[in-house]
């Protein structure tokens, strides 16, 4: 039983992460329905450029609250420029091109990324302070729940209410869902796509930043080439959830790590990829457009 | 009479035909290699550009022929000839079985779904599941060809082993375009509604298609395995999946000249730039980036099906 609420715990920490980076898949597919292949490698970024703000700007050993916060928040800028840049050069052009034009422009740019960041960091592991959260632990009956582990989940979900809130009840917001579901038809209401265009990469790529981090503090070793594996984890959780849709990013991502953590736990960690994809293709071949995704029929 | 494309391709015949005489052992294993990922490059675009299926698993394929030649020969001490059936039968028979739940889905739904498998795969053989796969060091030693006491060991044999499976590949393909099957797979890809209500079985050709570029992957996995004598897990991830995939989409699709080129810019030049070793896969990157922007289609894109410009004219 132990073991069971723990992984829970652990589950729950791990698909706050997946949510946060499938909330920037879904988001990107949903209005131009595009894979973005490049949105993991933007994750690793996100985690290599935190470390060096920390360490260079901020110097090592702080862990005052205001700076772990400006640490976040600049951060997760650099990266909403990099994300609107991405956009810009490799996704702008190719909107009317065929479709895999546009995967393969994107695997492209997910390669420049992971390889920018190679040549920058270097190809070993960096290994991210220990100090940027309190080492605080606390155990309740048997589990144990680490300071990061709640700032993960509080943060997490602070920022997944908020985005809720921003999609369903400001006009922004409107507008985003009025641009996935019809851009002739949301252009024609006077809405411009572009400017919609650049703020899903702003907010996917902040989110996505912000995973990042919590991936650095959370299991402290980062690599280059790491962003691959959580970028598809976050896409399989976003297909699961139903992809294009927000609650069901959010609800996909803490699925699989609660599933993850499980066949961790239970099992082996060696195996825990070929279970996820399992579970995946289970779900497409029972529910093809995912746990809370709507049939739409398909225009002709 | 020969077309401009014709000679180009007779010239690149004979180039090809003398290539090992001019280099030495390190180029003629690219060339070797090149030939082999060229069949493998051709088996995905029968299933990418073709039947317009998104595949992005297709490593799993040509790593189970080299799997089922290697285990074959190593654990079990068949021939290199004995595994040859079963290195093409096996990757038919999985694809069929894998494939047939899943090609309904969608587009995208797809690229993920193949891109599981592949993991899956990998996973399997690192994990050496029924303790014949060597885990993640792969099996060694796997034997040369050898046919009434002659010992094709060197790799000039190699290269021309890879040569005659190119040309039969090559062969396949040309018969492809001109059958029942390539026109209906072409319909298909063109507007798969359309073809449906032309009463063309989207999911009998599609599959057919798989299974099919399964097969001829699995040939090339087998050659592949016997060229190196050893087999690695690596060497079929999903990185290899995106490259063949890549090759195809930046080659040109349904392109025999296009698949061609895909295979030379994707393996042969990062082979040439090696010196600049951690730079390449960078500029690598940006060059698929502005290739897909400048040339959406591929950079040989194919004209089969376009409407005769004769027509066009008066047009206006």
């Amino acid at each position: 039983m132990d073991i069971f609420l723990q992984q829970i715990v652990n589950g729950l920490t791990i698909g706050s992460l997946y949510a946060l980076v499938a909330l920037g898949y879904t988001m990107v597919y949903g209005v131009m329905r595009l894979i973005n292949f490049a949105h993991g490698d933007l994750v690793a970024l996100s985690a290599f450029v935190g470390l060096t703000v920390y360490t260079q700007i901020f110097g090592e050993g702080i862990t005052s609250l205001v700076a772990v916060i400006a640490v976040f928040m600049f951060t997760a800028a650099i990266i909403a420029v990099v994300g609107v840049l991405l956009e810009r050069l490799a996704y702008r052009p190719l909107r009317t091109a065929p479709r895999l034009s546009a995967v393969v422009s994107a695997l492209g740019a997910g390669l420049v990324i992971q390889n920018a960041v190679m040549l920058i960091w270097g190809p070993n592991m960096k290994i991210f302070p220990s100090e940027i959260f309190p080492s605080t632990i606390w155990e309740i009956g048997g589990i144990v729940v680490t300071f990061t582990q709640v700032m993960i989940l509080g943060i997490s979900a602070m920022l997944m209410v908020t985005l809720f809130f921003f999609i369903n009840r400001t006009k922004m917001g409107t507008a985003i869902r009025a641009v996935a579901i019809d851009q002739d038809a949301a252009k024609l209401m006077g809405i411009n796509v572009n400017r919609i265009i650049m703020v899903i990469f702003i907010i996917g790529s902040a989110l996505g930043a912000v995973a990042g981090l919590f991936i650095g503090a959370y299991y402290r070793g980062i690599t280059f080439d790491m962003g691959w594996m959580y970028g598809l984890n976050a896409f399989v959780a976003a297909i699961m959830g139903g992809i294009g849709n927000i609650p069901g990013a959010m609800l996909g991502g803490l699925l699989l790590g609660l599933f993850n953590a499980m066949i961790t736990g239970y099992i082996s960690s060696q195996w825990a990829e070929t279970f996820t994809f399992i579970l995946l293709i289970v779900i497409l071949v029972f529910r093809p457009t995912g746990i809370l995704g709507e049939t739409v029929a398909e225009k002709v | 009479m020969m077309t401009k494309t014709s000679m180009i391709a007779l010239v690149l015949l004979i180039f090809m035909g003398f290539f090992p005489m001019f280099v030495d052992s390190a180029w003629l294993a690219v060339g070797t290699t090149f030939l082999v990922f060229s069949v493998v490059a051709f088996s995905q675009d029968i299933i990418l550009g073709r039947a317009g299926v998104f595949h992005m698993g297709h490593a799993l394929f040509f790593g189970l022929g080299a799997y089922t030649t290697a285990i074959l020969n190593v654990q079990f001490g068949w021939p290199i000839l004995a595994t040859w059936a079963p290195s093409v039968l096996i990757p038919m028979v999985c694809a069929f079985l894998l494939a047939g739940p899943i090609i309904h889905l969608k587009g995208d739904y797809l690229l993920v779904a193949t891109i599981g498998f592949n993991i899956i795969f990998i996973q399997i053989l690192e994990n050496d599941v029924f303790g014949l796969t060597g885990g993640p060091n792969g099996i060694f030693g796997i034997d040369i060809v050898r046919l009434f006491g002659i010992q094709f060991a060197s790799q000039t044999y190699m290269y021309y082993m890879a040569f005659i499976l190119l040309g039969i590949t090559l062969f396949i393909m040309r018969n492809l375009d001109k059958s029942k099957f390539g026109r209906a797979m072409f319909y298909i890809n063109k507007d798969e509604i359309a073809a449906q209500s032309m009463g063309i079985s989207i999911r009998y050709y599609k599959l057919y298609a798989f299974i099919l570029g399964a097969g001829i992957a699995g040939a090339a996995g087998s050659m592949f395995s016997v060229q190196y004598s050893a087999v690695s897990p690596e060497a079929f991830n999903v990185t290899q999946s995106i490259m063949f995939f890549t090759i195809v989409l930046v080659g040109g699709s349904a392109s025999l000249p296009g698949v061609l080129i895909g295979t030379f810019i994707m393996f042969v030049l990062p082979e040439v730039f090696r010196e600049f070793a951690t730079a390449r896969y960078l500029v690598f990157g940006l060059a698929m980036i502005l290739t897909m922007i400048l040339r959406p289609r591929g950079i040989w894109p194919v004209k089969f099906g376009n409407i005769p410009s004769f027509l066009k004219k008066d047009v206006k």
